[in-house]
C-alpha cells in the first residue's frame, strides 16, 4: 500500500516536473538554436554587409555632393572676393585719377591765378608808373607858376619885391613836400 | 452567473509536437515561430534592394539596422560597439519577433513565453561578454572583478563577491527571466481577457459585459505590441551594456 501510494506520488511529481511551463524543454532549445544560430551567420555574413554597403555608398555619396556643394560654394565665395578685389583696385584707381584730375586743375588754377595777377600787378605798374610820370610833368609844370603866383602874393603881401630865386628853393621844398 | 473555465497554465504554454515525436529535434509551436523568427527578418534583408533613395523593404532593413546602431550600440558603446551589430542586430530581431508572434492569429504565443529561448539567448550573451572581457583584458578581467580596484581594501572582498554574483550569475538570469516572465505574463493577460470575452459571451452579457472585455483585450493586444518591441530593446541594450562593462571593466 506504501509502495503503491509512493509510486502514485512519484508518478504525478513527474507528471507536475514534466508539464512544468518554467522550465524549457531540449526540442525547443535546439530549434531556438538553429534558428537563431542560422539567422546570426546570415545577417553577420550574408545579409547585413550588402545592407553596410549601400548605407556606406549613400553616405559616401551624400558625402561627395557635400563636399562639390562646399568646393562649389568655396569658388563662389573666391569669384566674390576676387571681384570684390578688383571692384575695390578700380575704385581706388578713380581716386587717384581723381586726385590727379583735381591737383592737376588746381595747379592749372594756380597758374592761372599767378599769371592774371602778374598781368594786373604789371598793368597796375604801369599805371602808376604813367601817373607818376604825369604827377612829375604836371608838377613840373606847375612848380614855375606855383613860384610866380607865391612871389607876387608875397610881394603884395609884404610890399617889397620878393626875390624869385630866393625863394624857389623854398617852393621846390613845399612842392615836393606838401604836408 | 458566468460559467468561467480557465484552462490550465500547461495548456498556455505547452504545444503538441508536429513531428519528431519525444526526439531532442521534435518541431513544436515554439520551434516554428523561433524558425520564422529567423526567416521573416532574413527575407526582409534578402529581398530589400540596395537603392540610393530606400523604400519599402531597404527601408525597414536599413530603420532596424540604425535604430540598433543609434540607440542600443552608441548610447551603450559608442563606435568601438558596432563590430558587434550583427549579434545586437540578431538578437533585438530574433527576440521582437518572436514575441510579436503573441498577437499574430493562429499563432498567438511569444516563443520567449517559454524558457527555452530566453535562456539560450541569455547563454549567448554570458558568453559573449565574459569572452569579450578576456579577449580585450586576459585573465584580469576576472581579477578586475573578485578584487575590483579603486575600492577601500577592508570592503574589496565584500564588492568582489557581490560582483562576482552579479556579473556571472545574476546578469544571465535576470536576462532570461525578464524576458520569459514579461511575454509569459502578457500572454496569460491576453488569455485571460480571451476566456472572459468567450465566458460573457456565453452567457449572453454581450451588450453589457462584451464592450468592455473585448476592448480590454484590443488594448492589451496593442500593450503587448508595444511591450514586445520594448522587451527586445532591453534585451539587447542591457546585452550592449554589458559588452561595454567588459571592455571596459574599470568604469
Amino acid at each position: 500500500m506504501l509502495h503503491a501510494l509512493l509510486l502514485a506520488a512519484e508518478e504525478g511529481g513527474a507528471e507536475e516536473a514534466a508539464s512544468n511551463p518554467i522550465l524549457p524543454t531540449m526540442n525547443e532549445l535546439f530549434w531556438g538554436a538553429i534558428a537563431f544560430g542560422v539567422m546570426y551567420f546570415l545577417l553577420a555574413y550574408v545579409l547585413l554587409p550588402p545592407v553596410q554597403r549601400a548605407r556606406n555608398d549613400r553616405a559616401a555619396t551624400i558625402q561627395a555632393n557635400k563636399d562639390a556643394a562646399e568646393s562649389a560654394r568655396a569658388k563662389a565665395v573666391s569669384a566674390t572676393a576676387e571681384v570684390s578685389d578688383q571692384l575695390a583696385g578700380v575704385r581706388a584707381e578713380t581716386v587717384t585719377m581723381l586726385e590727379q584730375a583735381r591737383a592737376e586743375a588746381e595747379a592749372e588754377r594756380q597758374r592761372l591765378v599767378s599769371r592774371a595777377d602778374r598781368e594786373v600787378q604789371a598793368m597796375k605798374d604801369l599805371v602808376e608808373s604813367e601817373i607818376a610820370t604825369e604827377r612829375e610833368e604836371a608838377l613840373a609844370t606847375m612848380r614855375p607858376q606855383v613860384a610866380d603866383l607865391a612871389v607876387g602874393a608875397a610881394s603884395k603881401m609884404t610890399g617889397r619885391q620878393v626875390d624869385l630865386a630866393a625863394v624857389r628853393p623854398l617852393v621846390d621844398r613845399y612842392l615836393d613836400n606838401p604836408n | 452567473m458566468i460559467g468561467l473555465e480557465y484552462p490550465p497554465i500547461e495548456n498556455l504554454v505547452e504545444w503538441p509536437n508536429y513531428f519528431g515525436g519525444d526526439s531532442f529535434w521534435a518541431l513544436n509551436k515554439i520551434g516554428l515561430i523561433s524558425l520564422l523568427a529567423m526567416a521573416i527578418p532574413a527575407a526582409v534583408f534578402l529581398f530589400s534592394k540596395k537603392e540610393l533613395v530606400p523604400r519599402g523593404m531597404q527601408n525597414m532593413a536599413e530603420s532596424t539596422v540604425e535604430f540598433v546602431e543609434n540607440q542600443v550600440i552608441l548610447p551603450a558603446i559608442g563606435r568601438d560597439g558596432l563590430r558587434y551589430l550583427p549579434l545586437l542586430l540578431s538578437l533585438f530581431l530574433f527576440v521582437f519577433i518572436g514575441n510579436l508572434f503573441e498577437v499574430i492569429p493562429t499563432f498567438q504565443m511569444p516563443a520567449n513565453a517559454r524558457m527555452a529561448n530566453p535562456m539560450l539567448l541569455a547563454l549567448i550573451v554570458w558568453v559573449v561578454f565574459i569572452a569579450v572581457g578576456v579577449k580585450h583584458h586576459g585573465l584580469t578581467y576576472f581579477k578586475d572583478i573578485v578584487w575590483p580596484p579603486g575600492v577601500p581594501v577592508g570592503l574589496r572582498w565584500f564588492v568582489g563577491l557581490i560582483e562576482l554574483i552579479t556579473v556571472f550569475f545574476i546578469r544571465p538570469f535576470s536576462l532570461a527571466v525578464r524576458l520569459f516572465a514579461n511575454m509569459l505574463a502578457g500572454h496569460i493577460l491576453l488569455v485571460t481577457f480571451g476566456v472572459l470575452c468567450i465566458a460573457v459571451f456565453t452567457a449572453g452579457l454581450i451588450i453589457v459585459l462584451l464592450p468592455l472585455t473585448f476592448g480590454m483585450l484590443v488594448a492589451l493586444t496593442a500593450f503587448e505590441i508595444f511591450v514586445s518591441f520594448l522587451q527586445a530593446f532591453v534585451f539587447a541594450l542591457l546585452t550592449a551594456v554589458y559588452i561595454d562593462s567588459s571592455l571596459h571593466p574599470a568604469h
